[in-house]
């Protein structure tokens, strides 16, 4: 039981950690608030189901299912996210702060209604189920499926966060802090603050979709309800948790949240009351510590808005 | 003449949206930033009416007016203990908590009332028939509120002491704060009067409307539309964007499924906050 | 000649307040190589002019034009990349940079491209642009601030570092708002004997200053703006004679 635990724990925790550091990259270093980052990893998702599932019969409602192999379904979903994230990314990124987040909901929200309504995109509330799930072996020899993929996404987590570093720390991730710090002065010095700020909305998405499509492959179902602003509001706390400036606080921040639903959800409850209560108080809670956090952690948060 | 009765369910979604996002404005304009929590307040309102009115007994009247009051004192509570300490971050350190206060009292409601869906002890909606249109006396009730609430608070703004003070503030609270303007107190007023707003609205969706757990959540994406067409902390403009997207809500259920019916708000603030992010609002009157 | 800088009956409003320009608008020109002086009382539209020209506003009329071309309206960094520069009258810097990645920055390397970010191809470039940063630190005389934290830095400090981000760049026109305010009289020899030697080497300088002792030395030619108008244009001695300048920047001091 433990191993079940400490396996989901790993597995979820590198899957939302993934996204906590895209919000990483894009609100600590980018000083972009985005409210609207469930839907790169519905994106990626649905992708991923969609190239790698069989065409439609019987009682489907979706249009497309192309059979494909399951890294050509990573490619896309990458490919998915990256899109979305130009579509909703390019027309917003001059608006800043309180604007910004509003529109990423706005559009987040317009993403899930049409899954949710279209039933020909992905078979709308009922999902895509029997999601292509490669099975992994080694040499002929079938591994373990959930410990397979823990190690597939703490694998993505690690190269992201690799990747990630790496980024900031050279000299381009120094023109970000500047952009961060004092967005006018930058652009004095001839930084094109629209075009980077485009571009660490790109590059953080891409990772987030590729979770999205291991995100599917391990429950093997797409469906809006796993993608709701619930993800968003998540791996924000997550975020704020940690300790929103440094890469690994969004980690830990993130393995911390989850281990704490993981341990909720293993007590045993007497009844289906009992387990709402209990985790209508577990919301409560992070909600609280979400609070004293933002206010009390030193030096912590960003600065306020200089106009 | 289905377009005629989705006009008419628009205006009274629009009205609803009025009362639902005027306090919204109110505390955009005041204090600064945009509270997401709002919506929730209107969930404290609904459950608490509905409380008093089936398990308490209490006529509704009397349960509306005590739901509406805790709803009041329950804003003015957050907002000193929550938001005044943390109001030098700025507008965007205070949206982000105003999710985790968000967080916190949908959990509370959650906890205590659970799911499912409750209905409040009053009776049915009696219908009428005008001109081919159908309307409930409840659903005139919405529309007699959202009248009789804008104009008071129009009054309230322009004629009171504290409404002054109010406007004051919110155009420019130093300088509101040196002509002799109370700064902590017209704040609490605001809080005060924001919430009690948000009570009312409550009550309206508890009586008009299915009361689920969940409708907090729903009602922020359509306040959020409606005070970004009104344009950010005007105050009189969301008469205008309330109707217009209420009814733009209900009426476009005549072409499109009426699962996209949300859909149509979110668009509205993607499109305002691109091309006009001003809304409806005369260019630098609002903040 | 043709001017290097023009001013074309520029015009702004905040709120129905004319801030610059009157009937016809501000309109001046400054031809290359000088050394120009922007005086003039508090709140006379000085520093709005300067971002009008920078990008860090948009006129609502009339035109800037940069070596003939008009770039009104032009976004500050698309400004900067045509070879003005600029400082602000409230110093301007990135406190989550050392002082020398401050200056560094201004340097534009080539290493700061996204796809250098995960090559070594970049180093050259950073060497150099790094090496550069430091000769200009040192002319405005903070080297032995290199690695310091921004806020350890006074604000005549910070001032001179916003200076040296600019001169990195080897603008064609810099642009100077107030360089001497909070500024020690050695340092401010030193800024002298800089805008000397800068204007030697070809640069243009257009300085805004209330520091009229400073200026008048150094300037060949001195405007002076109220209330968002050209009240005078001439030599520093003409315009040290002129009443009506007199009277501009003393007028309020008699009347009350």
């Amino acid at each position: 039981m433990i191993v079940q635990l400490l396996l989901s724990v790993i597995t979820y925790g590198s899957l939302f950690a993934v996204i906590t550091l895209a919000l990483n990259l894009q609100y600590a270093r980018g000083g972009m608030i985005n409210f609207g980052i469930v839907a790169y990893l519905a994106a990626g998702a649905y992708a991923y189901a969609i190239v790698t599932q069989e065409p439609p019969s019987g009682l489907d409602q979706y249009l497309f299912g192309f059979d494909g192999p399951w890294w050509a379904g990573m490619i896309a979903a990458a490919l998915a996210a990256l899109l979305f994230a130009l579509v909703t990314g390019w027309p917003t990124l001059r608006l800043r702060g309180e604007y910004l987040a509003l529109t990423t909901f706005a559009f987040a929200e317009v993403f899930h209604s049409l899954l949710l309504n279209e039933r020909r995109i992905g078979n709308g509330s009922v999902g895509l189920s029997n999601v292509e799930r490669p099975v992994p072996e080694v040499a002929g020899i079938a591994i373990d499926e959930s410990g397979f993929f823990a190690v597939a996404a703490l694998a993505l987590m690690l190269v992201t966060l690799l990747v990630f570093h790496r980024l900031l720390a050279s000299p381009y991730g120094r023109v970000l802090d500047a952009i961060r710090d004092d967005e006018l002065a930058a652009s004095t010095v001839g930084k094109r603050v629209g075009r980077l700020r485009l571009q660490v909305f790109l590059i953080s998405a891409v990772p987030v979709g590729l979770a999205g499509a291991l995100y599917a492959m391990i429950t093997t179902l797409a469906s809006p309800s796993l993608f709701t602003a619930e993800v968003t509001f998540f791996v924000w706390i997550a975020l704020i948790l940690g300790g929103e400036r440094t890469i690994l606080g969004a980690v830990l921040g993130t393995f911390g949240l989850v281990l704490f639903e993981e341990l909720s959800r293993a007590v045993p409850f007497e009844s289906v009351r009992a387990a709402q209560v209990a985790a209508s108080v577990q919301h409560v809670l992070t909600g609280l510590l979400f609070i004293a956090l933002l206010r009390w952690r030193p030096g912590g948060g960003p600065k306020g808005d200089r106009s | 003449m289905l377009l005629l009765q989705y006009l008419v369910t628009g205006i009274v979604t629009g009205c609803f949206l009025i009362l639902a996002t005027i306090g919204f404005s109110l505390t955009r304009r005041v204090e600064g930033f945009l509270n997401i929590a709002h919506a929730e307040l209107l969930g404290v309102s609904a459950f608490t009416t509905w409380f008093l009115n089936t398990s308490g007994g209490w006529p509704i009247v009397i349960a509306a007016l005590a739901g509406i009051v805790f709803t009041a004192v329950t804003g003015l509570f957050i907002g000193r203990v929550v938001y005044d300490p943390i109001r030098s971050r700025g507008p965007a350190v205070l949206l982000i908590t105003s999710v985790g206060v968000a967080y916190v009292i949908g959990g509370i409601i959650d906890a205590l009332v659970g799911t499912g869906i409750r209905t409040l002890d009053i009776g049915l909606p009696t219908t009428y028939r005008v001109a081919g249109v159908r309307i409930t006396d409840y659903q005139l009730i919405v529309v007699a509120l959202a009248a009789a609430t804008s104009l008071s608070l129009a009054l309230f703004l322009s004629r009171t002491r504290t409404g002054l003070a109010i406007r004051a503030m919110s155009a420019n609270p130093a300088l509101a704060a040196s002509r002799g303007v109370d700064v902590r107190v017209t704040s609490r007023a605001t809080w005060l009067l924001a919430s009690g707003l948000a009570g009312l609205a409550g009550v309206m969706l508890a009586v008009v409307a299915t009361l689920s757990t969940d409708i907090a959540f729903h009602q922020i994406l359509q306040i959020l539309a409606v005070a970004i067409l009104a344009g950010l902390g005007s105050l009189f403009t969301v008469i205008y964007a309330g109707l217009a997207i209420g009814i733009a809500m209900d009426v476009s259920v005549y072409w499109i499924p009426a699962g996209y019916r949300p859909l149509i708000a979110f668009a509205v603030v993607i499109v305002v906050l691109v091309f006009r992010p001003e809304g409806l609002a005369r260019r630098g009157s609002s903040r | 000649m043709t001017a290097l800088l023009e001013a074309r009956g520029l015009i702004k409003r905040f709120g129905g307040l004319r801030a610059v320009g009157g009937e016809e608008g501000l309109s001046f020109a400054v031809g290359a190589g000088e050394l120009v002086g922007l005086i003039g009382p508090n709140g006379a539209g000085k520093s709005t002019t300067f971002n009008l020209i920078s990008g860090a506003l948009a006129p609502d009329a009339g035109q800037v034009l940069f070596r003939g071309e008009d770039i009104t309206g032009a976004r500050p960094e698309s400004v900067a990349g045509r070879g003005i520069a600029r400082t602000y009258q409230t110093p301007r810097a990135f406190e989550s940079l050392s002082v020398l990645d401050n200056v560094v920055l201004g340097a534009d390397s080539a290493g700061e491209r996204l796809r250098h970010a995960f090559s070594s191809g970049w180093r050259a470039e950073e060497e150099r642009a790094r090496a550069y940063a430091v000769e200009q630190l040192a002319r405005v005389g903070l080297s032995d601030r290199l690695h310091q934290r921004v806020s350890d830095l006074s604000g005549g400090e910070l001032r001179m570092l916003e200076v040296a981000r600019q001169l990195v760049r080897d603008p064609k026109l810099l642009l100077l708002d107030e360089p001497t305010a909070g500024v020690d009289p050695a340092l401010q020899e030193a800024l002298a004997g800089i805008l000397v030697e800068l204007r030697r080497g070809g640069m243009t300088l257009l300085v805004v200053e209330h520091n009229l002792r400073f200026l008048l030395r150094l300037a060949d030619t001195v405007l002076v703006l109220t209330d968002g108008e050209l009240l005078a244009r001439g030599s520093p001695a003409e315009i040290q004679s002129d009443a009506r300048v007199v009277r501009a920047y003393l007028g309020d001091e008699h009347a009350a």
